[in-house]
């Protein structure tokens, strides 16, 4: 009996070896999964590079590195979470780069598409029943986007108490995906990755501040990996892979931009 | 010392709990019943049935609960339309959540209890001419009471403690479905409100801990003397 209870804890203790050390991890927002995935089995793995993920609400990420989590590299949906963390002088200095932007849209459930008129006076909160999806506003990065966007439409006000607030913005897509919501606020990009939605409306870019995803390597933790990592995500190859998945890559923008001088 | 907000919360956490435990008893004692005293084919597979929301992950049962008792849902069709109770987005489902979950805990006190009962004892109320119902409600019933309660409190403060099925089921409405835990979860995730977070893990340790200690003691009270 004792010999198995030592048998199982050498095994069940062992390190499966990646090759040469463990890959990076990497503490990413919710809607950054699909994608994030893709990009290291489609390009990733061609250049050898590995990557462990930890996806949730930027806030909780936030946090958990704030008190020691063992993250390499956080990749966040809002600048603000990033600025958190900056403040609390625990991103590696010169990593930062803002990588990515996103749109916000409005969905239904598949087949139950109504008409939104994306503008000021517009009756949204009378075109559909029941309660609106999204992400928490007080601290997931869609939700905060969103309640911005609501709000300078004029929306807002009439939505109080209809809405339906979710942990991230993964958890708002399964809400209108179930027809539990009628209506729900997400990226454009979760409306792709998702079948059993529709988008209804797209809401203006300049209705909330820039969506940006700004990514670092967390302080101390900046090794050789690490930078390949971030290289990687910077490069061509990654920006194709975002933009397929309706991500726009900023970066590669600042790129050509800087070949044409 | 609590602002109206934190009073909403812990009222509506008691509400749930009420209501769970209420909601919990009739099928623990029916099903602790069976268990404890039938043998049937296929006994084992419905215990461990029974036994899943004590293993799976919260946000599983959650998304469980969402796809069976959501509005497309097989039954949450039929909760709705027929009954006319929406479950989702509502406290109600936050009782439902907080049932499933703390289910095992009640059925195995039950189950506990129930076969603690001298079946003798059953069959001799039988002879002296009761039906089988009042037999089990005025014998086996009463004397397996202790641990319908030990039960009853286990279930009530697994649901003040539950969180990850309620918030991927029923959300986390103001006033409707946020439980302490779920406003422990908003304020932990806004900068500066952690004296109200705080707050509220102080009650919620102090009343699972009375809720667990109450178990306890009853547990002991009623042990058979040695």
């Amino acid at each position: 009996m004792f010999g198995i209870v030592v048998f199982l804890s050498c095994v069940l203790s062992a390190n499966f070896a990646y090759g040469d050390g463990k890959p990076p991890v990497v503490f990413a927002a919710a809607s950054l999964n699909t994608v994030l995935q893709e990009l290291m089995k489609a390009e990733g793995e061609k250049r050898g590079l590995r990557a462990r993920f930890s996806f949730a609400g930027s806030a909780a990420l936030a946090r958990q590195i704030a008190e020691g989590a063992p993250a390499d590299l956080f990749f966040s949906a809002n600048v603000r979470w990033m600025e958190y963390l900056e403040k609390e002088e625990l991103i590696a200095a010169g990593t930062r780069v803002d990588l990515l932007g996103n749109r916000l849209v409005v969905v239904a459930p598949k087949g139950e598409g109504f008409e939104v008129e994306p503008r000021r006076g517009f009756d949204f909160a009378g075109a559909f029943s029941d309660r609106l999806a999204l992400g928490d506003p007080g601290h997931v990065p869609a939700g905060i986007y969103a309640r911005q966007a609501l709000e300078q439409l004029g929306w807002w006000r009439s939505l109080a108490g209809r809405l339906a607030p979710a942990p991230d913005v993964r958890a708002a897509l399964v809400f209108v995906e179930r027809g539990e919501c009628a209506a729900g606020v997400v990226y454009a990009t979760d409306a792709m990755v998702s079948a059993k939605v529709e988008v209804v409306a797209e809401l203006p870019v300049g209705a909330h501040e820039p969506i940006v995803y700004p990514v670092a390597a967390v302080r101390g933790r900046a090794s050789e990996k690490v930078e390949q990592l971030l290289r990687f995500f910077q490069s061509p190859e990654a920006a194709a892979v975002f933009a397929r998945h309706g991500f726009t890559p900023l970066n590669a923008k600042a790129e050509k931009e800087e070949r044409k001088e | 010392m609590l602002t109206s907000e934190e009073w909403e919360v812990l009222l509506l956490s008691l509400r749930v709990g009420f209501f769970c435990v209420l909601f919990s008893l009739p099928p623990g004692i029916a099903l602790g019943w069976l268990l404890a005293r039938c043998q049937f084919k296929g006994k084992i597979l419905l215990d461990g049935i029974c036994h899943l929301p004590l293993v799976l992950p919260p946000v599983v049962t959650g998304y469980l609960l969402l796809l069976l008792f959501g509005r497309r849902g097989l039954l949450g069709g039929f909760f709705e339309q027929v009954l006319g109770v929406r479950l989702a987005f509502d406290w109600k489902g936050a009782v439902l959540a907080s049932a499933v979950v703390g289910f095992p805990l009640m059925l195995r006190a039950v189950r506990l209890g129930i076969e603690s009962v001298d079946p003798r004892l059953e069959r001799v109320a039988r002879t002296l001419g009761a039906g089988r119902l009042r037999a089990f409600c005025t014998v086996t019933l009463r004397l397996a009471a202790p641990s319908l309660l030990v039960g009853s409190l286990l279930t009530f403060a697994r649901s003040l403690g539950e969180f990850g099925a309620t918030i991927t089921f029923v959300s986390n409405i103001a006033g409707e479905t946020r439980t302490i835990p779920s406003a422990i979860y908003t304020y932990l995730n806004q900068p500066g409100e952690d004296a109200a977070a705080a707050r509220l893990v102080v009650i919620s340790i102090a009343l699972s801990l009375a809720a667990l200690l109450a178990s306890e003691w009853v547990a002991r009270r009623m042990a058979p003397p040695k």
